[in-house]
């Protein structure tokens, strides 16, 4: 199977289908990096098409042999920023837990059937997206690059254009601030999930 | 912290397909030639350098050259050239396997740059008898010279940056700036007789530190991914 530069290169020498095997490969990593920072379904796939329509055209700054995924991730990034600052709206509250049945469906945008096998608790999954939003932009960024996206703290600040240090505080920061605010809020999440009237 | 585990064990999100626009760009797709950051930064050097003598051989060269030290002369002139290519070289080579230059180093190259010449003009600046001696308020023409010198570099920069700069995109800016600069301090030392130490200092090493901060605060708009 094709990885993301060789994609990228056929995607460069203009092969159509090149691109869409590249935009099936990273659009669910990006759309679920878009979708921690917006935690709305409409407006993460909406910057993932802003996204994807920047790195066409700036398709001719790709070098070849190069990684395309970290600066996919920066223009994502900064698309989330310009947005960010244009709505002065990055965080979209909506309401309490009980309200949110939706929140993992759209987060996964699989059935509700499928979700109920077990995979993930729905409401565990809304106290962390709870948490998260309230974080400060750069520590939501640093807490979903590093811990739920799984990646080192150098390509998340290569990621977000911000030193090492940089990061790690931020990382910190957040990761402190979500076990003050989960510490406390995902127990009663438990017991209810555990079917105790 | 179990409810962060949670979400980071979630699959990912199933995308929706590609937008009309996007579906209208690829149906009209051609191939285009990726960047080739080392042919680039030759160029870039090459084409500033012939740009700088054009200046230079405009200019006259200084009338104090025979009396000076050649040793500094050619020193300088070295650190000059360095102060150049050094900063150049990182706003437009990434490491390998990027695609993002070293924004980082570039803008640490810019600041050491900005500081450095603007203390070694300070701080060394032989005299000869037919030096030139005269206020630091006649340095105007020897800053539009020197900014004029650094346009070249800066302008062939930003073009070949064009949607490489997602992030870092003012530091690398500033890093050509500065190696603008030093090119057009390099101009100015074989042509500028001067040697008053505020005159070396802070309007020839000055020139570094303004244009890095004008193609700071200009580059971002050509070389940011829209």
């Amino acid at each position: 199977m094709a990885d993301e530069k060789d994609l990228m290169q056929r995607y460069c020498d203009g092969d159509a289908g090149a691109f869409r095997a590249l935009y099936a490969l990273v659009a669910p990593r990006l759309l679920g990096y878009l979708l921690k920072m917006t935690r709305e379904r409409a407006l993460a796939e909406d910057l993932l098409q802003h996204t994807f329509l920047k790195v066409h055209r700036a398709r001719k700054a790709y070098v070849r042999g190069a990684d395309p995924l970290p600066w996919i991730f920066s223009i994502a990034h900064r698309t989330f920023i310009d947005e960010a600052r244009k709505h002065k709206r990055a965080v979209v509250r909506v309401g309490e837990v009980e309200e949110l049945p939706e929140v993992p469906a759209g987060l996964t945008g699989e059935s509700a059937e499928r979700r109920d096998e077990g995979r993930a608790d729905p409401e565990l999954v809304s106290a962390a997206l709870d948490a998260l939003a309230g974080l400060p932009d750069q520590q939501r960024e640093a807490v979903v690059l590093t811990k739920l996206d799984g990646r080192s703290v150098a390509e998340a600040a290569a990621i977000a254009g911000t030193t090492t240090g940089a990061m790690k505080v931020r990382a910190h920061r957040g990761y402190e601030t979500l076990r003050k605010v989960l510490g406390t809020s995902s127990e009663p999440a438990k017991k209810t999930t555990g079917g105790a009237p | 912290m179990s409810a962060i585990d949670e979400l980071s064990r979630m699959p990912p999100p199933v995308p929706p397909p590609p937008s009309l626009a996007l579906e209208a760009e690829l149906g009209k797709l051609t191939a285009v030639a990726p960047r080739r950051p080392v042919r680039q930064l030759a160029l870039l050097i090459g084409l500033s350098l012939i740009y700088g003598g054009g200046i230079a051989s405009m200019l006259t060269l200084r009338r104090d050259l025979a009396d000076l030290p050649m040793g500094w002369f050619a020193a300088a002139g070295l650190a000059w050239l360095v102060g150049f290519v050094a900063p150049v070289y990182l706003a437009t080579v990434p490491a390998p396997g990027s695609i993002i230059p070293r924004w980082k180093l570039a803008g640490g190259a810019a600041v050491i740059g900005a500081i450095g010449f603007i203390a070694l003009g300070l701080a060394i600046h032989p005299s000869a008898p037919t030096s030139g001696h005269v206020s630091f308020g006649t340095g105007y023409g020897c800053l539009k010279f020197g900014l004029a010198t650094a346009i070249v570099p800066v302008v062939i920069g930003a073009v070949f940056l064009r949607g490489a700069l997602p992030v870092g995109s003012r530091w690398v800016a500033a890093s050509l700036g500065a190696g603008g600069g030093a090119l057009g301090g390099l101009m100015l030392h074989v042509h500028c007789p001067i040697t008053d130490t505020l005159h070396v200092g802070i309007i020839h090493g000055g020139v570094v530190g303004i244009a890095a901060l004008v193609a700071a605060a200009l580059v971002p708009r050509a070389t940011d991914v829209r």
